[in-house]
């Protein structure tokens, strides 16, 4: 077959410790951490590139599953990013420390720290000598950033600190100008961010709470309910790696989904996947003739076996019968006393009895003597007439025969849906099969005496009666007999065509979930309609700044097609005439982590930075604001309201009571 | 943690919220949580938060798709509430298990007795 589509199923390489060299060591030189919901890159501000690119995920193993095996016993370690080779098998113990885009479980947090400063060789003691720049999400909660602080600040007594937003940092990265509307696709979310002349708008930013992370499960309930078969082997990674590198985003999507409603467009576009299977061998190398073989040869041996066992038996009961005889012969010769002995041995009460128990065994023993006789000479029962359809052996008229059977088979298959059909009209008034069906018993009505000369008169009673009759059960023996002919003798299909994923529209559907979160019941407006929605809030002047400045990055923005697309709602969108240019980030993933290390490396960074007095003296939420910043507010004092709750012990008249029992 | 760990992270100050098995386990705010501390909190009349920049709810109208294929439905199945787009994807709706059916309205958040 034409192109199938393999999956590659990527496997991750766990991370080197890399080594900690003195420049780093005595160098004081800034460390950069990407911290996002997807991965988190970790890399020195002199590098070129981060050293650390790993998801951030940890899997920490069941306890219950730790004890049994080993004594003593042994924890099985917890693994983290690059440490998890295989994601599917841990996937129910993954955790991460974000809720969204924003990290709230700060122990996975500190695991994660754990990870990358060990994983960079770091071996300073009792502290992280240095400056870190950190990414958090656009507006993150001051909850949020104060336990970040505690966990840097007191948990590895960083020096100093300083946190910033990574779509801005890819924005400034890239150099596109100082005023532009920053469209972030991220892994939970869709950050819309206005700039304007070097100044963040974030009053006017807008967030959809929707992401890849919420387009992989999309497509992996979608692929599951569409093959349930399949369920175990449409697994959460197969499914990202169908996401990244065979889905895009269509320029119109009504016009797409048109398009694969065409069959011929359909069977000319549609991607396959293959879906790795085992062959079932066992039961494919043995034919019909060899399975009737060893049938045969096993109900052979079980005829053998039951005829030893006649023999043993009809041994025993024979010398049983001459042990019985010969006390019948000692009464016969008058010895009582011996006769008294004997017969206690054979738990015999009387003479009586005696004679009974001899005629017993005599009785078994020409039993056991016919059947012996009849299974020496078994073979005429063998025929059994066979209901099954032999095909020709000749390959040519076989498939002849095959062509037939399937004809057959269709032919009762519609006569059988025509039947229902009708009779499910007839049920219901006012159709027109219901019409014919008063119009035939009013005929038999006035029916005159001819009626029942043919036999084929008789039929009438067929086509008017509401249950099923005769015919439908002949023809339903006659539809089991020919659809197990088929299965036995229809050359099987190969099995990896039973293993494919058809993608149609697919591909193009969960990625528009970007443009219509309404598809999966969120109620939030698209992209599009949030960025209109958005520029509304600007004036005409700084409308077109945005407009022609439209810059695109993170992860999620590099399905194909994003750009041109955006670019077509902008169309729609802008006034008539009016200009408009969408940018994509040089590397869409990267760029925020770049943006940071070159803030890192520059001059003015030490005063951006939160040192531990600031820590000590401001407290764990505060921030230090730059260029790239979140803006900082600080969280005020929650407001006491003195006239709901009661005002303390003092207001309240107590009174003793005693109580006699 | 196990021994061999706790030494590789020797740059460590303390264990800042890793708690050793056994002992109680720390609740953390669900990010809902916080957002609900920080609703009551009397903020300055310009602050932005992360509850403040939500999109806005869309006010085009929606356009249905069939469930099972994807193409414009124009039909719905009184039965299962599916959506359909022609005669023949009918016949499979019709013939669709209530677990794949149930599946199919809850990709589209369409479970909610309202809706």
């Amino acid at each position: 077959m034409d192109n199938v589509l393999v999956l590659k199923d990527y496997k991750t390489v766990p991370d080197i410790v890399h080594e900690y060299e003195p420049t780093l060591k005595f160098g004081h030189i800034p460390l950069v951490i990407d911290n996002g919901s997807y991965q988190c890159r970790v890399g020195w501000s002199i590098n070129d590139e981060p050293h650390l690119i790993f998801k951030n995920l940890i899997a920490r193993p069941r306890k219950d599953r730790c004890k049994k095996d080993a004594e003593p016993p042994v924890t099985p370690p917890i693994q983290i990013g690059n440490d998890i080779i295989n994601i599917e098998a841990v996937r129910f113990q993954l955790k991460t420390q974000f809720d969204k885009n924003v990290v709230t479980h700060f122990e996975v947090q500190e695991l994660v720290c754990d990870y990358i400063f060990s994983h960079l060789g770091l071996d300073s003691d009792g502290c992280v000598p240095h400056p870190i720049v950190m990414t958090e999400a656009f507006v993150t909660p001051n909850y949020s950033r104060q336990l970040m602080s505690e966990l840097l600040f007191e948990g590895y007594g960083v020096p100093a600190l300083s946190y910033g937003i990574d779509s801005i940092f890819s924005f400034y990265k890239n150099n596109i100008g100082d005023s532009g509307l920053i469209v972030n696709c991220g892994f939970h979310t869709i950050h819309i961010i206005p700039v304007i002349r070097g100044k963040v708008i974030s009053e006017h930013a807008r967030r959809i709470n929707l992401g890849g992370s919420e387009i992989i499960s999309y497509l992996h309930k979608l692929l599951q309910l569409k093959y349930p078969v399949h369920v175990n082997a449409i697994t959460m990674s197969r499914i990202e790696e169908i996401l990244h590198e065979h889905c895009s985003i269509a320029l119109d999507y009504q016009d797409e989904v048109k398009k694969w409603a065409n069959p011929d467009f359909y069977d000319m576009y549609v991607k396959k996947i293959q879906l790795p299977y085992v062959q079932n061998t066992s039961s494919s190398t043995l034919t019909a003739e060899q399975q009737k073989e060893r049938k045969k040869e096993m109900a052979r041996r079980l005829l053998e076996i039951n005829a030893r066992k006649r023999e043993e038996r009809l041994a025993e009961d024979e010398e049983q019968l001459q042990q019985l005889l010969s006390i019948q012969d000692l009464i016969e010769e008058g010895d009582t006393d011996e006769f008294e002995e004997a017969i206690k041995t054979f738990d015999i009460k009387s003479y009586a009895d005696l004679q009974r128990q001899i005629a017993n065994v005599q009785g078994r023993i020409d039993k056991n003597k016919q059947r012996i006789a009849a299974a020496a000479n078994p073979e005429e029962v063998e025929v059994r007439p066979s209901g099954r359809m032999q095909p020709p052996q000749d390959p040519e008229a076989f498939q002849t025969w095959l062509a037939e059977t399937r004809a057959k088979y269709s032919e009762i298959v519609s006569r059988r849906e025509a039947r229902r059909a009708r009779r499910a009209a007839m049920v219901r008034r006012r159709t027109a099969a219901a019409a014919e069906r008063m119009r035939v018993i009013s005929r038999l009505a006035a029916a005159g005496d001819e009626f029942g000369n043919q036999d084929s008169d008789w039929d009438v009673y067929k086509s008017i009666s509401r249950e099923a009759d005769s015919d439908s059960d002949a023809d339903g023996e006659r539809l089991l007999e020919l659809e197990e002919a088929l299965r036995e003798h229809e050359p099987a299909p190969s099995s990896s065509l039973h293993h494919q994923l058809h993608l149609a529209i697919e591909p193009y559907r969960a990625p528009e979930l970007i443009f219509q979160p309404s598809m999966m019941g969120n109620p939030e407006a698209g992209l599009a309609e949030t960025m209109e929605y958005v520029f509304k809030h600007f004036s005409a002047e700084d409308q077109l700044l945005l407009a022609n400045n439209v810059f695109l990055t993170g992860g999620c923005s590099q399905f194909p097609g994003l750009k041109e697309r955006l670019e077509r709602e902008l169309l729609e969108m802008r006034p008539f005439q009016s200009t408009h240019k969408v940018v994509m980030a040089g590397d869409p993933s990267l760029d925020a982590w770049y943006g940071a290390r070159d803030f890192a490396g520059s001059n003015d960074f030490e005063s951006c930075c939160i040192t531990k007095e600031d820590y000590y003296e401001m407290g764990g939420e505060y921030l230090k604001e730059h260029h790239a910043s979140n803006k900082y507010y600080r969280s005020p004092p929650p407001i006491v309201d003195n006239t709901l709750a009661p005002a303390g012990d003092a207001n309240v008249v107590k009174e003793e009571i005693v109580v006699d029992c | 943690m196990t021994v061999e760990s706790e030494r590789a992270c020797c740059f460590k100050t303390e264990n800042k919220f890793i708690v050793k098995s056994g002992c109680k386990k720390r609740m953390w705010r669900s990010l809902k949580q916080i957002l609900a501390a920080d609703r009551v909190l009397p903020w300055p009349e310009d602050a932005v938060l992360y509850y403040s920049i939500n999109a806005p709810p869309t006010f085009k109208p929606t356009k249905k798709y069939s469930d099972i294929s994807g193409l414009p439905a124009p039909y719905m199945d009184r039965h299962s509430k599916l959506y359909y787009s022609n005669a023949e994807e009918f016949a499979t709706v019709r013939n669709l298990p209530m677990d794949i059916t149930a599946g199919y309205l809850q990709l589209r958040g369409a479970t909610t007795i309202v809706g």
